[in-house]
C-alpha cells in the first residue's frame, strides 16, 4: 500500500460523508422556516403581545408539524434516515429562546433586547445547524446574524430599522443558501 | 516491530466497506439501494460486502415492507463506527508519517 492509495481511501471515505449529509432529510430547512416564523412572531410585539400569543399558538404546532412531516417524507424517498431528536431539541429551544428575549424586553422595558433578541436567536439557531451540518458556510451566516445583533445595539436602531435590517440579512441570507446548496448539489459526481 | 499499516483492519479497509461504514456513520439508517446508488456498485457486490460487514458485527440488516415492496434498512453498530474512526485515524496518522509517494 502507498500514500496514494491512503489518501484516495480517506478521500472516497470522505465524498461518502458528504454525500450522506447532503441527501439526508434536511429538516433543517424547515426549521430555518421556523426561526423565520420566530422572527416574524417577536417583530409583532412591537404593536400589541395578544397577537404573538395567538401566533405562537398556530406557529409553533404547524411549524413543528410541518419539520416532522418534511422529514418523514423526505426519509422514505431518499432512503436515508437521520436522528430527528437534535432538529427538535432546537426547535424547541429556538421558540423558547425567541419568546423569552421578547418578553424579558418587553417585562423590563428594555426596547434593544426586544429588538436583538429576533437576531441572536436566529444566530443561535444557525449555529446548532452548522454544527450539526459541519458547515462553515451555516456557521458563517450563524456570525453574521450575530454580528447583526450586535449593530443593532451599537447603534441604537429604531425598531423598523431594526426590523428592516433583519428581514434585509435574513432574505438574502436564504437566498445565498438555497442558491449555494443548488450549486453544491450539481458538483457532485 | 510491526509496521503501522498492519494496524489497518482487512474487513473494513476495502473499499465499498469503508464507504458503507462512512454513509452510515453520519446517518441514522439507509437502504440498500441507496447504497447501491451511492457507491456505485451491483447488488449482488453490495451484498456480499454487507454479509461481511454483519458478520463482523459492524452493521445491522433489517428487512420490511413499504408500501407493498420490500425494503433493506441498513444501520451502523457501535462497534462498526468505533472501527470506522479508528481505520480512518490510522490512515491519517500514516499519511502524516509518509511523504508523498513513499510506501506506507
Amino acid at each position: 500500500m502507498n500514500a496514494d492509495e491512503v489518501r484516495e481511501s480517506l478521500a472516497f471515505s470522505e465524498y461518502a460523508r458528504k454525500r450522506a449529509r447532503d441527501d439526508m432529510g434536511r429538516p433543517w430547512l424547515a426549521l430555518v422556516l421556523l426561526a423565520s416564523l420566530s422572527v416574524v412572531s417577536l417583530s409583532l410585539t412591537d404593536a400589541s403581545t395578544s397577537p404573538t400569543v395567538l401566533f405562537w399558538v398556530f406557529a409553533g404546532p404547524v411549524g413543528a408539524g410541518a419539520i416532522a412531516l418534511y422529514a418523514h417524507r423526505r426519509n422514505r424517498s431518499s432512503g436515508i434516515d437521520s436522528s430527528p431528536l437534535a432538529y427538535v431539541a432546537i426547535t424547541v429551544g429556538l421558540l423558547i429562546l425567541s419568546y423569552t428575549a421578547g418578553k424579558i424586553g418587553f417585562a423590563f422595558h428594555i426596547p434593544g433586547i426586544s429588538r436583538f433578541g429576533p437576531a441572536f436567536v436566529a444566530a443561535v439557531g444557525y449555529f446548532a445547524l452548522a454544527w450539526i451540518e459541519r458547515s462553515w458556510m451555516v456557521a458563517a451566516i450563524s456570525f453574521s446574524l450575530l454580528a447583526i445583533a450586535i449593530a443593532i445595539i451599537g447603534f441604537d436602531f429604531n425598531p423598523q430599522q431594526s426590523t428592516a435590517l433583519v428581514f434585509g440579512l435574513y432574505g438574502i441570507t436564504l437566498l445565498a443558501v438555497g442558491f449555494s446548496m443548488r450549486a453544491a448539489r450539481r458538483q457532485l459526481p | 516491530m510491526t509496521h503501522p499499516s498492519s494496524a489497518l483492519d482487512d474487513t473494513i479497509h476495502q473499499r465499498v466497506r469503508l464507504g458503507i461504514l462512512a454513509v452510515l456513520s453520519e446517518s441514522r439508517r439507509a437502504d440498500f439501494a441507496y447504497l447501491k446508488d451511492v457507491l456505485e456498485v451491483t447488488a449482488g457486490n453490495l451484498s456480499q460486502h454487507l454479509a461481511v460487514l454483519e458478520e463482523a458485527g459492524h452493521v445491522q440488516i433489517a428487512k420490511s415492507f413499504e408500501d407493498k415492496r420490500s425494503r433493506t434498512w441498513v444501520t451502523v453498530t457501535r462497534r462498526g463506527r468505533a472501527a470506522l474512526a479508528s481505520e480512518v485515524a490510522i490512515m491519517r496518522a500514516l499519511l502524516d508519517g509518509l511523504g508523498s509517494g513513499q510506501r506506507a
